[in-house]
């Protein structure tokens, strides 16, 4: 009796090993790295959505800087013209592509509003003043997200790859790598250099 | 085993269990570390007069008690060289203003040294505390009175605005039932609860008779248990308990249940280590979480 018990549980606790193995918490995982994912986009789409305004308050003062104001619309067409799914997620190739261009965009705006140190009156504009207190919301939520995000798909990805999650990744949910962000603080990078007079 | 050798390996235990905690907080650290939440004004830099401290309180109180809204301010002398937008979330995550759910949280956070200032909303309150209107309080509020040298006035000054602002947005009325878990499920915490009492119970009934055997399956029993479950950290508790069970019962036969007590004295270092902080002064968090929403400023 005792060594029919015992092959029992040893049985129903490799059984229950290989199939428990993170399968809940891989399905888990997947969906907590696709809401991370959407707040990021969310986000991002935030910030285009400011920036039209912001082109016409620049405009308004600082018409002849036509390069740097054509180059944030260019950029902000460039970003938005990416169709995000969340088929993104399984492209790596696209994904980075949708970095790109996000990073371009924060460059160019960084020098959109660089513009203001040479135009005292755009600088006091209370208009400009309001839009670039949004822009600076909307710059540090895209941090906290993609923060996030990446903290999220690094959990996911090491039970991806971790022995025995990998198997029932593999094997049983058909569930690959996840690409992440290779620049944290995309801002910090793209932040144009301090010009003093 | 004999009882030698049984204290011998608890000892053992204690300290793999310290240096795990600590790691865990080492690796969260910034370089400047989240001040303990000692009441909804901690002001570390000492602009404050305790009457300035005690009226800022009350207010702040009677907001949350008509609202929920969970309102703090934290000043302290230096930022340390962080940057203020990741320092003022890290504290506001950290600390957890506003009620889980909701998360109708916010923090005013000054930092004398380096002269800025940030409002951190929380999700719940991005509605009508937007960061336009953060951006305003900070200009038109705080910056010129603390610019003429009035730091207690600008404190007093962006309180009033920021609860004038988001007042009556959240009716008490509309707390979800203290039943109800609106979050994201049991936390870490509770999963090791689970697994501590489901392998102590496995580990005592096949125990009986005291043969190693039984313990053993015991042991295997919680771990299975926890397993279906797909609970990593309970069924880790939960094996740990059981195996610890047994060699309490092969050492301690017929001995005090203070053992025991040893074994859960661990557990609570354990949970202290997650719960990320202390709190005093009858105010604490309520599990709001924030965005990065809010805005910043300098005077």
């Amino acid at each position: 009796m005792g060594k029919l018990l015992s092959t029992i549980l040893v049985g129903a606790l490799l059984v229950s090993s290989v199939w428990g193995c993170g399968y809940n918490d891989l399905q888990g995982l997947d969906e907590d790295t696709k809401a991370a994912w959407s707040e990021v986009i969310n986000q991002y789409q935030r910030r285009a959505d400011l920036i039209p305004n912001l082109v016409a308050t620049v405009k308004g003062y600082a018409e002849h800087e036509k390069e740097v104001l054509e180059g944030v619309v260019k950029a902000r067409a460039q970003a938005t013209g990416i169709q995000v799914t969340p088929e993104l997620l399984k492209d790596p190739a696209a994904f980075e592509k949708f970095q790109q261009a996000q990073a371009s965009l924060t460059s160019a705006l960084g020098r959109l509003i660089a513009i203001a140190e040479n135009y005292p009156n755009l600088k006091a504009d209370q208009n400009f003043r309001d839009l670039q207190s949004q822009l600076e919301g909307t710059e540090n939520r895209i941090a906290v997200a993609r923060k996030r995000y990446i903290d999220r798909v690094a959990e996911y990805n090491k039970m991806v790859r971790y022995f025995p999650t990998n198997l029932t990744a593999k094997f049983l949910l058909h569930l690959d790598e996840k690409p992440n962000f290779t620049v944290a603080d995309e801002k910090a990078v793209a932040k144009p250099p301090d010009v003093k007079f | 085993m004999d009882q030698r050798q049984a204290i011998r390996f608890r000892r053992g235990l204690i300290p793999v269990l310290v240096l795990a905690s600590t790691v865990t907080f080492a690796s969260l650290a910034l370089a400047l570390g989240v001040p303990p939440l000692t009441g909804r004004v901690v002001d570390l830099a000492h602009i404050l007069s305790t009457g300035d401290i005690e009226q800022l309180s009350a207010q702040l109180q009677a907001h949350e008690e008509k609202t929920s809204n969970q309102v703090a301010v934290l000043i302290i002398p230096s930022l340390e060289g962080e940057a203020i937008e990741p320092f003022s979330h890290h504290v506001a995550t950290t600390w957890k203003l506003g009620q889980k759910g909701l998360d109708n949280g916010a923090l005013l956070l000054i930092a004398i040294n380096e002269r800025k200032l940030r409002i951190e909303v929380g999700y719940g309150l991005e509605g009508t505390l937007t960061d336009l209107r953060s951006a305003h309080i900070i200009r038109n509020e705080i910056v010129p009175r603390f610019k003429s040298g009035d730091m207690p006035g600008g404190v007093r000054a962006g309180v009033d605005a920021i609860l004038k602002t988001i007042e009556g947005t959240y009716r008490a009325e509309e707390r979800p039932f203290s039943g109800n878990q609106t979050g994201p499920g049991p936390s870490a915490l509770q999963y090791v609860l689970i697994g501590i009492v489901v392998g102590f119970l496995a580990g005592l009934v096949l125990s009986q008779g005291l043969r190693q055997t039984r313990a053993l399956l015991g042991a295997i029993l919680s771990f299975l248990v926890a397993q279906l479950a797909s609970i990593p950290l309970g069924l880790v508790a939960a094996g740990i308990t059981a195996v610890l069970l047994w060699i309490v019962v092969q050492a301690n036969r017929g001995s005090r249940r203070g053992t025991g007590r040893d074994d859960w004295a661990w557990y609570s270092t354990r949970g202290g280590g997650w719960s990320g902080g202390s709190f005093d002064g009858g105010f604490s968090g309520g599990g709001g979480d924030f965005g990065g929403g809010g805005a910043s400023g300098q005077w």
